[in-house]
């Protein structure tokens, strides 16, 4: 694999790098002890002579030079580190500029329970105080196991959402058995075989990185924060990974909190969503046992009235019923009918339809639906329009569902328009996000905004002829499929039903998803 | 003349029902309850049942699975209220030969019985 400007760094680099920085600070060490060693040894005649030494040697040319290696060799060592600690303080407030900024963004990020904030903080201080290329920061996700990007400093944001680090990753395995040490690539590689070092190179590759900096908290590797450098060579001396390991220790809680958080967040969500889940269940429930209760108490005297009307009808013999008889005889049987129709329908979307599903066209079921409403809305003066994508796909659902839908939709839409008005079905897919989406909207009378967030309730109507059940029915159907129905309104000017269901091309689906309650999405 | 036995617990199902098959030369018997039903069984020997599924006391899917235990060969048609899909299975299951819905089309209901008995003739 071709290496790449930020993995440069060559590859016989020694543990300790010299840089030019440290060069200078030696240099620097060096002179100070020089010219306090001349300085003693422009004194060292004086002091003699005080001290009542004489001879030709203590003005020898050569003893000031002695005395100053002596100096310089006795004292280099024991001073060195306090000298550089002086010089670090005073002359080098560039690199102390940056670890105070990034120390005090710890202390910002400690009171932050945000994990995208404390990881955008990270990676952009980061990279930016340290004048990097890349930086990202990697959080273990809980259900997948694996590490992924939460923050990226010079990604670009496709690539970084691309990055997946497998729990079982040479990286990850090698962060385990060094601990909270910073990892350098060159080092690393070399101290390993070329094929390790292979594997591993791939996933510092994949990260762009040139030094891994993992966060532990009590053994436990909670991110990770992977940089690489602008310019090739650049190095970090004992200095800087000391206080990297410093900066890890400090931000690790903070990252492992907001997970934490995160996690709790997302459970609580989950508990949410399963308990309206629940509430939702519990109210078909009980809608199916009263349903049930009411069909077989109003079925009987039903089949009663209705058969003893067809009796009647189906007469055989020399008796002929009169015309009116007959009619008034055809009326009760078919009303009786279409009473015992209502219950059954609530019924069945209470118990949820376990009707067959095909690949079918949605501009088919709409325009049938449509013909079966052709002659009220032509009495009417109703103008209805459908707009619909050029290319809609088949969809995969139950027939009689689908048109369900459109029937309810439509004949609210005719209802609310009245004698005068307009309809406009549109039909469209949303490819980008896989949905279906049909809009339903009228210049009709409008939903008073009381009343908004009831007409999907059972029962709920403002006619004194309907049963309330469409847009009920409508709504159970759409969750059915994972789908969400919202309404908007305004009284006078004319009402909008939008339904989008998740575009499923093939037999994908879960079977009867509503008895769990699991496709219950609102989006 | 083909023989009916008719199982409701609601005495005027079973009142127009009779009216309506004995007008077609059918030779009708009734029974109110599930043991009745399966008496009458016993000593009518009807060529088909129209059973109701819910009764008190032994239900519909009780009486027939015993009929079509002793009598494999009479035919039962079930008649139910409420038609849930496991009920409609479970009669499936044990032998029914066709169930209708309550309130009842007449029409429909003579052109089944009368498959029945034709299939009965062909002696299935």
């Amino acid at each position: 694999m071709k290496q790449k400007g930020w993995t440069s760094l060559k590859r016989d680099a020694p543990f300790h790098v010299r840089t030019p920085k440290t060069v200078l600070k030696k240099v620097l060490v060096g002179l100070v002890l020089f010219s306090f060693g001349a300085f003693v040894a422009y004194l060292l005649p004086f002091l003699m002579s005080f001290s009542g030494a004489s001879g030709p040697w203590v003005h020898h040319p050569l003893l000031p030079i002695l005395v100053m290696t002596a100096i310089f060799v006795s004292a280099y060592k024991s001073t060195e580190h306090r000298i550089k600690k002086f010089l670090e303080k005073y002359f080098f407030h560039k690199k102390t500029f940056a670890q105070m900024t990034l120390m005090d963004l710890t202390g910002e990020l400690a009171v932050n329970l945000d994990i995208q904030e404390i990881a955008n903080l990270v990676v952009n201080t980061f990279g930016e105080v340290l004048q990097l290329k890349t930086v990202a920061l990697l959080v273990p996700d809980p259900l997948e196991d694996h590490f992924e990007i939460a923050s990226a400093f010079g990604w670009t944001i496709s690539a970084s959402k691309k990055v997946r680090l497998a729990a079982d990753t040479p990286l990850l395995k090698m962060i385990h058995q060094t601990g909270p040490h910073v990892l350098m690539r060159g080092p690393v590689l070399q101290s390993l075989s070329w094929q390790e070092a292979n594997a591993l190179a791939r996933d510092l590759d994949s990260l762009q990185a040139a030094w891994i900096i993992p966060l532990f908290v009590k053994g436990e590797l909670t991110g990770l924060l992977a940089f690489g450098a602008l310019v090739p060579d650049t190095v970090f001396d004992q200095g800087d990974f000391h206080f990297f390991r410093e900066f890890a220790a400090a931000i690790a809680p903070c990252v492992h909190n907001a997970m934490v958080v995160k996690r709790l967040r997302q459970l609580n969500f989950e508990l949410q969503d399963s308990q309206s889940q629940w509430v939702q269940k519990t109210k078909l429930n009980a809608i199916e046992k009263l349903a049930a209760g009411i069909a077989h108490e109003i079925h009987n005297p039903l089949a009663i009235i209705s058969g003893k009307a067809q009796v009647l009808l189906m007469q055989r013999g020399p008796k002929q019923l009169e015309p009116n008889v007959q009619e008034a005889l055809n009326a009760i049987v078919k009303q009786t009918h279409r009473a015992a129709d209502i219950t059954r329908k609530l019924l069945m979307y209470s118990q949820g339809s376990r009707g067959p599903q095909e690949r079918i066209s949605l501009e088919k079921v709409l325009d049938e639906t449509l013909s079966l409403l052709a002659y009220q809305a032509s009495t009417d003066k109703i103008e209805i329009v459908r707009n619909l994508d050029r290319e809609l796909p088949l969809f995969f659902a139950n027939m009689q569902e689908i048109r369900e839908i459109f029937l309810n939709l439509l004949l609210n839409a005719v209802e609310a328009v009245g004698a005068e008005g307009k309809i406009v079905v549109e039909l469209k897919y949303r490819r980008d996000e896989e949905l279906i989406e049909i809009v339903c909207s009228d210049t009709g009378k409008g939903i008073p905004v009381e009343h908004l967030d009831k007409v999907f309730n059972p029962f709920y109507t403002t006619r004194h002829e309907a049963v309330g059940l469409g847009l009920f029915v409508t709504k159970q159907i759409v969750h059915r499929y994972g789908g969400s129905i919202r309404v908007e309104s305004q009284v006078g000017i004319g009402s909008m039903f939008t339904l989008q269901l998740p575009y499923v091309a093939e037999a994908m689906r879960e079977k009867e998803p509503v008895k769990t309650g699991a496709a219950v999405l609102n989006r | 003349m083909s023989k009916l036995l008719i199982v409701d617990d609601e005495v005027e199902i079973c009142e127009f029902l009779k009216s309506f098959f004995e007008d077609r030369d059918f030779e009708v018997a009734v029974a109110n309850g599930g043991s009745q039903a399966l008496e009458k069984v016993a000593a009518f020997h009807p060529e088909v049942v129209l059973l109701d599924i819910q009764m008190p006391g032994m239900d519909g899917l009780q009486v027939l699975k015993k009929i079509k235990e002793t009598y494999p060969k009479v035919k039962v048609i079930m008649v139910t209220a409420v038609e849930t899909q496991e009920k409609i299975e479970e009669a499936m299951r044990f032998g029914a030969d066709n169930y209708i819905t309550k309130p009842l089309s007449l029409e429909y209901l003579e052109k089944d019985v009368q498959d029945k008995i034709d299939i009965l003739a062909k002696g299935f």
